[in-house]
């Protein structure tokens, strides 16, 4: 049994974009770990690219070292900051890190940076880097409402989370012969009503985690989760609810919320003479 | 919830699939253009979607079928609303060349910025040059160890050729390059401070002067102007601009922070600092070149009088530049009602 309702905590921030057309939709910012990540793969990859490069001019210049080694310097410090503004400019805000780990920068407006903006965000590097390992751009990410960095505050452009992603399958449980709690519309109507996205949410999840879940816990789960909405939010008659398991329970509690079959008001009132209304939440 | 999920999905689903496919077709294209008949279905498929996105957020429980149906429609909305610069245009030799006439009109534009620049670099060098006057002992704490404290010894070395290394043109050609690297990196902090408001862009360039202000004096003082002129001038009039460039980018971001809200055209405002940047980083290549392959070279190898003539020389053209480059071309445009279009 648990206490409080169970909230599904928020992992990420998201950006709402509101267009001119009028239509609303948040894109999921990137957390400064991953972005983190993304950017040590980003300077493994210079790193090698820049020592690749030094070996072929040493190669070159064996004969004149010294113009070698001006070459060299200059290479590298080229590479190093164009290396993040050529990519993220020509290839829609990724870098061969971002696109591993599935970031995109993108200008705050909702769409695709441009190319200054590129350049901008990554010239302010030096910045950002201060004093040492990007700790004012990790204060800036961590203090941003949107996590940018100062090169992003000034260039105005964020990162976005860009997880691929499928269209749902369609879930099995909605589509099930006889539903028992169809019996009840009233209780029925009233899960539908107060169960929050969050809560209904969490029971998907849990329904369609069955086979990851180990024995125990799956039990746990389910015992928890179904003895929550029998006594907070739909109490079904007891003896409905003695012949179900806490699976079955979910599973037609889950129907409810999600399925196409409605409660039969009118009929499920008159014929069900064990309707217990004064369950209902008061 | 009104939403039937199940039967709304059976029956949304194919145009969903045609966007998403539409969508990978342009985001594969280089130009990411559309021709009109595309441009009307992307259109018609992205109202579709973003009415039935708005079905399923007020409708239904389905947080995965909304994330989906969000992305879809951000992609859609990005596509529809932005262009990328194609590609031919961005690799026409002719786009990047012009570089050198906007350089010295972005600097003339945001001249009074340079102006305070000036300003507080003059200040500080004031501030080193009367320290050090007045107070010779002060040379110990405005200079850095080692470096110019010590005059009679370093021009001796100098013109004795104990930095004889220096001579052959493979040493200079890495030193050049270090110069320019390091240059590149001092002035791209001073253009990028101007996030602290300018404070940090400020204190650079006084401490800069500080530093140019106690050298020329402790260098004149003892007898060694006319060296000391022409070992610094011949890349000096070239970094020590660039320097005052990069302070003025520094005062042009933070006025374009401060005045954010009102000022939303960003774009161009930051076209202007990017190309300020660079063109300073390119007068820094020039500066490290002089450096490393002129500058070092003293007064039995080169006269002082012919080093500082190429300095005086230097130093008009670059005025010039930066004074006339792109003006006749602006006239013509304003005449023209069509500014910056050929």
């Amino acid at each position: 049994m648990i206490d409080a309702q169970p909230a599904r905590a928020s992992t990420s921030v998201e950006l709402t974009i509101a267009t001119p057309e009028g239509v609303l939709f948040r894109l999921p910012l990137a957390g400064p770990a991953s972005r983190l990540c993304a950017m040590l793969l980003d300077i493994v990859i210079v790193l090698g690219t820049v020592n690749g490069v030094g070996l072929l001019v040493y190669w070159i210049f064996a004969k004149a070292p010294g113009f070698g080694v001006m070459v060299i310097t200059l290479a590298q410090f080229a590479i190093g900051f164009a290396y993040s503004a050529l990519l993220e400019g020509l290839w829609n805000g990724q870098t061969i890190g971002k696109r591993l780990f599935h970031l995109r920068v993108i200008d705050q407006t909702g769409l695709p940076l441009r190319i200054e903006q590129a350049w901008v965000r990554n010239l302010m590097r030096v910045f950002d880097a201060l004093p040492f390992a990007y700790l004012a751009g990790g204060i800036s990410v961590l203090s941003s409402p949107l996590t940018q960095r100062f090169g992003d505050r000034v260039a105005g452009t964020l990162v976005v989370r860009e997880a691929p992603l499928a269209l749902p399958a369609e879930q099995f449980w909605t589509r099930q012969k006889y539903n028992s709690f169809m019996e009840y519309p009233t209780i029925a109507i009233h899960l539908r009503r107060t169960a929050t996205p969050e809560l209904a949410s969490l029971i998907q999840d849990a329904l369609r985690r069955r086979n990851e879940l180990a024995p125990y816990a799956r039990r746990e789960i389910y015992r928890e989760l179904a003895t929550y909405l029998q006594i907070e939010i739909s109490p079904f008659p007891d003896e409905l609810v003695e012949r179900l398991s806490d699976e079955q329970y979910l599973i037609n509690a889950s129907a409810v919320l999600f399925g196409d079959q409605r409660p039969l008001r009118g009929q499920g009132a008159q014929l069900s003479p064990k309707n217990p209304i004064r369950g209902l939440g008061d | 919830m009104i939403l039937n999920l199940e039967r709304f999905q059976a029956h949304s689903q194919p145009r969903w699939r045609s966007l998403e496919s539409l969508l990978g077709l342009l985001e594969s294209r280089p130009d990411r253009r559309l021709n009109p008949v595309e441009a009307q279905q992307l259109q018609d498929l992205y109202a579709q979607t973003a009415a039935d996105l708005n079905r399923v957020t007020h409708g239904a429980l389905a947080p995965e079928l909304r994330q989906y149906l969000e992305r879809l429609v951000a992609r859609s909305y990005a596509e529809l609303n932005y262009a990328p610069p194609s590609r031919s245009e961005m690799w026409k030799p002719r786009s990047w060349l012009r570089i050198f006439s906007a350089f010295p009109e972005s600097f003339r534009r945001q001249s009074r910025y340079f102006a305070l620049a000036v300003l507080i670099t003059i200040l500080g060098c004031m501030l080193g040059g009367l320290a050090v006057h007045y107070d010779p002992a002060s040379v110990d704490v405005l200079l850095p160890a080692d470096y110019l404290r010590n005059p009679e010894q370093r021009v001796h070395e100098e013109e004795q050729g104990k930095g004889r290394h220096l001579q052959s043109a493979q040493t200079e050609a890495a030193f050049s390059a270090q110069l320019i690297r390091h240059n590149i990196q001092v002035a791209l902090l001073a253009a990028a401070l101007g996030v602290t408001f300018g404070i940090g862009t400020a204190l650079l360039l006084f401490e800069n002067g500080v530093l140019l202000g106690a050298v020329a004096v402790n260098y004149t003082q003892r007898g060694f102007g006319l060296f000391v002129t022409a070992w610094l001038l011949p890349h000096g009039v070239f970094e020590i601009p660039s320097i005052l460039i990069a302070g003025q980018a520094g005062f042009y971001l933070a006025r374009l922070l401060l005045r954010r809200r009102e000022d939303r055209d960003v774009r161009q405002t930051m076209r202007e600092w990017l190309v300020l940047v660079a063109g300073l980083a390119m007068m820094l290549v020039w500066a490290g070149i002089m450096e490393a392959f002129f500058s070092q070279h003293h007064a039995p190898v080169l006269p002082y009088g012919f080093k500082v003539a190429i300095a005086v020389a230097e130093l008009v053209l670059l005025t010039l530049y930066l004074l006339l480059t792109g003006r006749r071309r602006i006239s013509a445009g304003l005449l023209s009602s069509v500014p910056g279009e050929k």
